[in-house]
């Protein structure tokens, strides 16, 4: 996988042109699996504040 | 129960606090469409979905400079600064939040004002990021017919160009990752409530005095 995009000029140099779009899916997998680890540990494993007595 | 406890109790659950003020609320929802706007007109022709995006994407861009300025000029003659800045009491929330989290200690991390420090982080994550994205872009725009101008690729040196896109494009991903985790934690139950603040501008004086220290977030009564 690249991570840059790159094209060759008229004198045959590498010119860059992005960011691979290759990536678009890495960071995008980054964040649904950030969102499951926070909801795991969140849900198993966070400690929990104790609830405060509220008045009802 | 006194009837006078009863009604205070049922005031205390009532009555309303404003954390987010129509004009904030308004540049949150266009800053968002503007950004939903530009990753989707970035991404779906990426995607293989392909449409006349060009277009579309500097409008919308066009759009969010202009709601970031407004935000920035806002927060800087109107707004209480401070309260969205990172200062020592947050570094000491860190320390409290990761040894209660480590379980290293039993006491609960301490309220947060107006902000918590994670709400603080976020958000200094998506200025740099979309301030990056936007000075970027509007360089970007120089290379397009626009009604105001013709287009003019040879403006900065192919290499500089390179550098723009890069920074571009990398803004652009770590938007897909940003929002995603943003989404996420507006649709948890446990955030609900500011979610709802982001959109009909209040929390009660119950949430208000739940979520937060009120020594740190001092609202007019």
């Amino acid at each position: 996988m690249e991570i840059f995009r790159v094209s060759r000029d008229v004198y045959g140099r590498e010119v860059l042109q992005g960011m691979s779009w290759d990536l678009l899916w890495v960071f995008f997998a980054a964040g649904i699996a950030f969102v499951c680890l926070h909801a795991l540990y969140s849900w198993l494993l966070a400690p929990k504040r104790p609830v405060s007595r509220q008045t009802r | 129960m006194s009837a006078t406890t009863t009604a205070s109790a049922g005031e205390a659950r009532t009555s309303r606090i404003v954390r987010h003020a129509l004009a904030d609320r308004l540049f949150h929802w266009i800053n968002a469409a503007s950004v939903l706007t530009l990753l989707g007109t970035a991404f779906l022709p990426i995607m293989g979905y392909q449409f006349p995006w060009v277009t579309a994407h500097w409008i919308a861009g066009i759009v969010m400079i202009a709601a970031i300025a407004f935000h920035v000029a806002r927060s800087l003659l109107a707004q209480n600064l401070r309260s969205m800045l990172i200062g020592p009491r947050d570094l000491a929330d860190l320390t409290a939040i990761t040894k209660w989290n480590l379980r290293v200690s039993g006491d609960a991390p301490p309220k947060p004002g107006k902000y918590s420090l994670a709400q603080k982080l976020i958000h200094l994550l998506f200025a740099l990021v979309l301030i990056a994205a936007a000075v970027t872009g509007a360089l970007m725009l120089v290379r397009i017919d626009t009604p105001w101008w013709e287009r003019d690729p040879y403006w900065l040196s192919e290499t500089t160009w390179g550098v723009v896109y890069v920074i571009h494009g990398l803004a652009a991903l770590l938007l897909v990752t940003m929002v995603i985790a943003h989404v996420y934690f507006a649709l948890r139950p446990d955030k609900l409530l500011f979610t709802r603040s982001m959109i009909r501008g209040w929390i009660t004086r119950e949430e208000y005095e739940t979520h937060h220290d009120t020594n740190r977030w001092q609202v007019k009564e």
